[in-house]
């Protein structure tokens, strides 16, 4: 007994140091990838929000467009369509879909059939018809699509055969390709919605989602993560990964401590002021892309003093651009000289009109009369990308009118009561931006500067002309690219002599990977794709 | 014998029907209706409203409406979740063990160092090392635990890239709950991943268990130390080195055993500021467990989360502090008298 007690004590060191070696072997880590994202999803299904973090989580993963982008953004792919025609009049589209198109099962559903014309009918009729069974199943709506008026703008689908749909359309529309193509035009599964709509539970096509992705959707954990598992009969190209992992991370500082730990490999949203710590960690590498977005100063064009277009002119030549850039961007924005940014296809480099220029400023405002002059700039107190932080450009901004003998007040509301009071325009200036919802040039003005977009209060600059409206609509009838280009060219012209805003900056897209991890492309607009995401080989480290 | 057991039950029941009038008065002072306080419905239909009323009798007294309290809570009712529309019963079950593993992990550290540190400390006649041991032990027990945090997290997670800072393991490995307890789920999974899974969840409760261990740790180092001198200077060790004892016997046959009583003390003394430290550690390194569980909570006014949180960290404490001590009595010779005691 005695002799057993007394070896009991090296016997336990031994089995405890025999089980650390064996712990300490080579570590055999799943084939997958970690993405530390900013927030929980609202749902799984594209159609119903516009929210950045829902369109990451859910569009590109989980389902397929008609069409894709090609790579570099200019023109159109194959997705669950093969092929599409335009008829003569621009009023039909009609659609050849892929078969033998699988969509995913889940424990609620497994198909039955393949994919074909009825999924895509039920995808937008959902949309469009206010009497389907599925239309108010979405409580937020389909944001997307009202702001396009996409119910009106397609009278019709009609399906020839199972392979083959046309669309009716209203009237000419020159985005309806790029529209469709967006994040947002995803498609659904008919056979699951009815047989959920049967169930008495139609919520479910929306959060337990099945799609045609690369990726299905194994678990969602709340606040925590959501697992995606790679679709083996997927129709294209595999996923080269087995599974990816959404890691819920709201803290900026968090996702980056994260990172540099290995605990992700791909990180959402990295802040400009983070550069210097992510230089100093090899492992880390920093993705930029020129992103569809633009940061402007708008000028209330209805309030005087700044109803004078000299004034305008005098103010855009004061401010030094160069300096913002530096300081709010870090250097990883571009200079804006229009309302369109360089990965437009319709961008046309021109030489900033509005160049730095103090004295030419003083000699304006001179010329206008005006002395004295003090207004407010109204900064947004939240970040953007396309403004990570609109309060120090507007502190800048304010020192550099200041040199001019103009006086500035800025003024900043919390988020929700600044949009309100946004509306109610008694703003003199507001230092806001714009963020792309597709590759349409139209995207930048029709909903910024139009006419129409004054009535809807979104045109901040409270100023529209007719002219710069017929150019719009000119341009959104005509289907030549280069045509378009011209036209849009025109436009900014206007806006440069008018100056209803001055353009600052176009933030590029930053993404934070670890070296190990190749990442193809990532797109200047919309969400994230994983579908093409590598994991390199390292050598294992000692 | 029984008498001191039904005594300290009294005080266990005692103790805990207080906390939970504290409980229940703070519930009726939330800024929100006290149905919705109490289920986590906000938008009660016309049965649910019947139903909560009728479970907490809402339409008696105080005093009905507390002896129900108390009824729903302790059948397990603890509502639903604000913000997850989740069971919280079901919430706490989840993140229960990741807490238990985390301070069970962390005490293992303080009493496996602890202990012999404090041997080895008493055994020094040589006052400057009795000084610098006391100075460090000082300066550990007085850190502030968030700053100890952050710093090692910065050390040894962001500069040395060493070890991982947040959450129990990486994500990308996928492990079936059984226990919900990570090191022992890992080794229990059935995939080919299991040992690097194993390995990884020990990296990650590394940081976080040694920086939880440091306050109980450093206690330990004190308190053995100065028990183990109390009790080498009393005549029984005296007559085993008459007798020809070797020291290594004497010092854990003989001596330690004795020395551990107090050390045993402590801990119990301990737990309540454990157990803030605990929320804290599990804060700075993303442990899903209790105390985060909890402080998300806070933020996000879940009110049913919050006092499903209050009452099991109070009551595991109230328990385990009565535990203690029942076992500290037990245990110990000199007490055992008052258990046959009337």
């Amino acid at each position: 007994m005695r002799v057993i007690r007394e070896r009991w004590n090296p016997l336990a060191l031994l089995c405890l140091l025999s089980f650390l070696v064996t712990a300490c072997g080579e570590l055999n880590v799943p084939s997958g990838i970690v993405y530390c994202s900013e927030g929980n999803p609202e749902t799984f299904n594209p159609q119903l929000i516009t929210s950045g973090t829902t369109i990451d989580a859910s569009s590109n993963q989980l389902y397929n467009r008609l069409i894709d982008y090609n790579d570099d953004s200019s023109d159109y792919s194959a997705a669950l369509a093969t092929d599409w025609a335009v008829s003569d009049d621009g009023l039909q589209y009609r659609f050849t879909l892929r078969q033998d198109v699988q969509f995913h099962y889940n424990n609620l559903f497994s198909p039955s059939r393949n994919f074909n014309a009825d999924d895509v009918i039920f995808s937008f009729a959902r949309i469009i018809n206010t009497e389907h069974p599925y239309h108010l199943v979405s409580r937020t709506g389909y944001p997307f699509f009202q702001s396009i008026d996409f119910a009106n703008l397609v009278s019709k689908i009609e399906k020839i055969n199972d392979y083959e749909v046309v669309f009716h359309l209203a009237n000419k529309d020159a985005s309806f390709l790029s529209n469709l193509a967006t994040d947002f035009a995803v498609i659904l599964s008919a056979e699951y919605a009815a047989q959920q709509l049967a169930a008495g539970t139609p919520e479910n096509i929306d959060y337990f989602a099945i799609g045609t992705g690369p990726f299905y959707l194994a678990e969602y954990a709340k606040n925590e993560y959501i697992r995606f598992k790679r679709n083996q009969y997927y129709w294209g190209e595999q996923a080269k990964i087995d599974l990816l992992v959404f890691d819920i991370t709201r803290k900026s500082e968090a996702r980056l401590a994260k990172i540099i730990t290995r605990d992700c490999q791909v990180s959402a949203l990295p802040k400009a002021n983070e550069l210097a710590v992510i230089n100093k960690h090899k492992h880390l590498e920093l993705r930029t892309k020129p992103g569809l977005n633009v940061a402007f100063w708008a000028f209330n064009t209805q309030k005087p003093p700044l109803d004078d277009v000299r004034v305008r002119h005098a103010l855009a030549h004061a401010v030094d651009k160069q300096n913002i850039l530096n300081v709010v961007y870090h250097d990883t924005a571009v200079a804006a000289s229009g309302m369109l940014p360089p990965a437009s296809w319709a961008y046309t480099e021109t030489e900033d009109a509005k160049h730095y220029d103090p004295e030419e400023a003083k000699r304006l405002l001179k010329e206008a009369g005006v002395t004295n002059l003090s207004f407010d700039i109204w900064a947004m107190p939240v970040v953007r990308i396309y403004n990570p932080n609109a309060l120090k450009t507007a502190e800048l901004i304010q020192a550099d009118l200041a040199n001019i003998g103009v006086t500035v007040n800025i003024v900043s509301y919390d988020w929700s009561v600044f949009t309100q009071k946004l509306i109610s325009s008694e703003y003199d200036s507001v230092l806001i931006g714009w963020n792309a919802d597709n590759t349409d040039p139209d995207n930048f003005f029709t909903p910024l500067l139009s006419c129409s977009a004054l009535e809807s209060n979104n045109n901040r600059s409270r100023w529209c002309s007719t002219e710069l409206d017929t150019l719009l609509s000119q341009a959104k009838e005509t289907l030549s690219k280069p045509e378009r280009k011209r036209l849009y060219k025109q436009a900014e012209k206007i806006i440069h002599e008018q100056v209803p805003l001055v353009n600052i900056a176009h933030a590029q897209k930053l993404l934070l990977k670890n070296t190990n991890v190749s990442i193809k492309n990532v797109n200047p607009y919309g969400g994230m794709s994983f579908s093409g995401v590598e994991l390199i080989k390292q050598e294992v480290q000692p | 014998m029984w008498r001191y057991l039904i005594r300290r039950l009294n005080l266990f029941i005692a103790t805990s029907i207080v906390m939970m009038a504290v409980l229940f008065f703070a519930t009726g002072m939330f800024p929100v209706e006290k149905g919705y306080a109490l289920t986590g419905i906000q938008f009660p239909t016309e049965e649910q409203q019947v139903q909560t009323v009728e479970d907490y009798k809402l339409d008696k007294n105080q005093f009905s409406q507390f002896y129900a309290y108390v009824t729903q809570r302790l059948s397990g009712n603890l509502g639903i979740s604000v913000n997850s529309q989740q069971d919280v019963a079901e919430e706490l079950s989840a993140v229960l063990p990741a807490s238990f593993e985390l301070s069970l992990f962390a005490g293992c550290i303080a009493v496996f160092f602890g202990v012999p540190l404090g041997v080895l400390a008493s055994l020094s006649s040589s006052k400057p090392v009795q000084r610098s041991i006391l100075a460090i032990t000082l300066t550990g027990y007085s850190i502030p635990v968030f700053w100890l945090g952050l710093t090692l997290a910065l050390w040894f997670g962001v500069q040395l890239e060493w070890l991982p800072i947040s959450g129990q393991i990486n994500l990308l490995y996928e492990i079936e709950p059984v226990t919900r307890i990570m090191l022992i789920d890992t080794l229990l999974s059935e995939s080919s991943y299991s040992m690097s899974a194993f390995k990884d969840a020990l990296l990650h409760i590394i940081l976080p268990a040694v920086t939880l261990a440091v306050l109980p740790f450093t206690v330990v180092i004190r308190i053995t130390r100065q028990a183990m001198v109390t009790v080498m200077t009393q005549t029984y060790i005296r007559a085993a080195e008459a007798r020809g004892l070797s020291t290594y016997r004497i010092l854990i046959r003989h001596a330690l055993p004795n020395a551990l009583i107090p050390v045993l003390k402590a801990f119990g003394l301990m737990l309540g500021s454990f157990a803030s430290y605990g929320i804290i550690v599990e804060v700075i390194f993303a442990w899903p467990g209790v105390g985060s569980w909890l402080i998300n909570a806070i933020y996000q006014r879940d009110y049913t989360v919050i006092q499903a949180g209050i009452l099991s960290v109070s009551l595991l404490i109230i328990f385990l502090s009565i535990m203690i001590e029942l076992l500290h009595t037990t245990i110990n010779p000199i007490n055992r008298k008052e258990l046959y005691a009337d």
